[in-house]
């Protein structure tokens, strides 16, 4: 009866971490897509709303869920009073402390990185001009992440369960 | 002239702040990076509360104006005039305070680029010098920016106590026709700011006066009459006052005379052909004006291309020039018709105070 009890426990553990693992895959082109969305925004809002960046972040953040949402939105706080601190150093910041919570990777990192140098310092078509080249490199990005999801998202699925299995039949 | 003042037509700035007139407003430093407001925050109080205009410029000292003279900043906060000794302000330093100064977002400021002068909330002005792109020959934008200077608004209520009752028009219950001149920094706009709260409030300062307050419209193109943050005013600019905010002279006039029935307007700094010919417009649609220029003398005004204009009609009916010393602020008035207004105490204070 107990080795029954540890079989289901260690089958349902394995299968367990392979879904998360495959939701990683699965959720990081929907945040990549979400982040370009919002960059989108920030676009408009430069090019036709000559909203302020911090106001803008806060807007932007506020449309886009967790957890682009609190990247954007700490990003804001940290430029308004009284922190007063520079776009590059709050957006920097934001990024770093946040980055943990999602499902993107490295290179989506420095994309936004890249971005925070020439955030607010320079005229519109300048500006509109770095955030399109942040999207565009974010679109290849989304691109190889829904290849990679393909790939693997079924395959983790299924091994979580498997290895689950096969620890299950070596030990009974 | 009715009035015989009695008072002393020179007048400290400094002595009205001793006597607990305006406290000190420290908004303008919220817009340094960390290290040059520290630097800033050292710097004696005596100093600190007559502080007229900070000047940065990247790789060369950093300079403070206090009651018309000049001081270096050492990097320990005292002050010196040996340029070698002085505080450096770098690259890094330079980038953070536009990144401030701009709200983070000098893609909305591309309009106060091309005048090249961002005003902060407070009402303080900060001129930029740096290297300008051109389209079709006119400044587009401004770009590499090295060079501020961050000129310190200060609302001094009642430093237009003196002024107030030479302006009054008792046959029209209202104010004369009134340009007021002044080279830079000698206080002209602190002056009219006063004017239009008193005018605003019916504080005449003459006995005699008993009419009411005035509807006052200021037209307050660079945000510094009025120091308007999100379109509400930050100085104290009377009860009766409306202020069109970031709005070009000319057009405002007309805007104002429209739609908001003035009794009063106030204008600084007009100089432009345009600002003549709506004042002009104004002049004769029965609302009184009180402008400022830049000038020195009334002699100046005839040279002006644009200002002659209305120089030479005699439109305004009362000249003041205004300029400051190190004691405080003296001014001399001319009526409609160039003639000095004269008061028995006047002489003997020829030489501005």
């Amino acid at each position: 009866m107990l080795k029954i009890l540890g079989a289901v426990l260690v089958i349902t553990a394995a299968t367990l971490s392979g879904w998360i693992q495959a939701r990683q895959y699965a959720n990081r082109p929907t945040q990549i897509r979400k982040l370009i969305l919002a960059l989108r925004r920030l676009q408009t809002e430069i090019m036709y709303g000559f909203t302020p960046l911090p106001d803008a972040l806060q807007r932007i953040g506020e449309q886009s869920g967790d957890p682009i949402k609190s990247i954007f939105t700490g990003a804001s706080t940290d430029m308004n009073p009284p922190f007063n601190r520079t776009a590059q150093d709050s957006l920097q910041a934001a990024i770093e402390s946040n980055w943990k919570y999602t499902a993107m990777k490295a290179a989506e990192k420095d994309v936004l990185n890249q971005l925070s140098f020439t955030l607010g310092t320079s005229d519109r078509k300048d500006q509109l001009g770095h955030i399109a080249t942040a999207v565009r490199q974010l679109e290849s990005e989304e691109a190889a992440a829904r290849e990679e999801q393909n790939r693997y998202e079924k395959m983790f699925k299924s091994l979580g369960l498997l290895c689950g299995a096969f620890i299950v039949i070596l030990f009974y | 002239m009715m009035y015989n003042p009695k008072n002393d037509y020179t007048f400290s700035i400094y002595e009205k702040e001793g006597l607990g007139g305006t406290p000190m407003d420290q908004s303008w430093l919220t817009v340094f990076p960390d290290n040059l407001r520290v630097l800033l925050a050292k710097l004696p109080p005596s100093l600190y509360a007559g502080l007229e205009e900070v000047r940065i410029r990247e790789g060369r000292p950093l300079e403070v104006n206090a009651g018309g003279r000049y001081y270096f900043v050492t990097p320990e906060g005292g002050m010196t005039r040996e340029p070698g000794a002085a505080f450096i302000p770098g690259k890094q330093d330079g980038n953070r305070l536009l990144d401030l100064i701009t709200n983070h977002s000098l893609y909305t400021m591309e309009e106060e680029l091309r005048k090249g002068f961002i005003t902060i909330a407070g009402g303080h002005r900060i001129g930029l010098a740096g290297r300008t792109v051109l389209s079709g020959g006119k400044v587009e934008h401004l770009r590499d920016i090295s060079g501020f200077n961050i000129r310190i608004a200060r609302e001094i209520r009642g430093i237009a106590d003196p002024m107030m009752p030479h302006l009054l028009d008792f046959k029209q219950h209202s104010v004369f026709h009134t340009l007021i001149l002044s080279p830079p920094q000698h206080g002209k706009t602190t002056l009219i700011r006063d004017l239009a709260r008193q005018i605003s409030s019916g504080t005449w300062g003459h006995s005699e006066a008993k009419w009411p307050g005035l509807k006052v419209a200021v037209i307050d193109e660079r945000s510094e009459i009025a120091g308007s943050k999100r379109g509400v005013p930050s100085f104290d600019v009377g009860p009766r006052t409306d202020v069109m905010d970031g709005c070009p002279k000319a057009e405002g006039i007309m805007m104002m005379i429209r739609s908001m029935s003035p009794d009063v307007l106030i204008v600084d700094e007009v100089g432009r052909p345009e600002d003549a010919e709506a004042l002009a417009e104004a002049l004769h649609a029965g609302v009184r004006v009180i402008a400022t220029a830049h000038g020195s003398s009334i002699e100046d005004l005839a040279s002006r291309p644009a200002l002659s204009k209305l120089f030479e009609a005699s439109f305004f009916q009362m000249y003041a020039v205004v300029r400051r010393s190190e004691r405080g602020m003296a001014f001399r008035l001319w009526d409609g018709k160039r003639r000095r207004v004269q008061d028995p105490e006047w002489k003997g204070r020829e030489d501005y105070a």
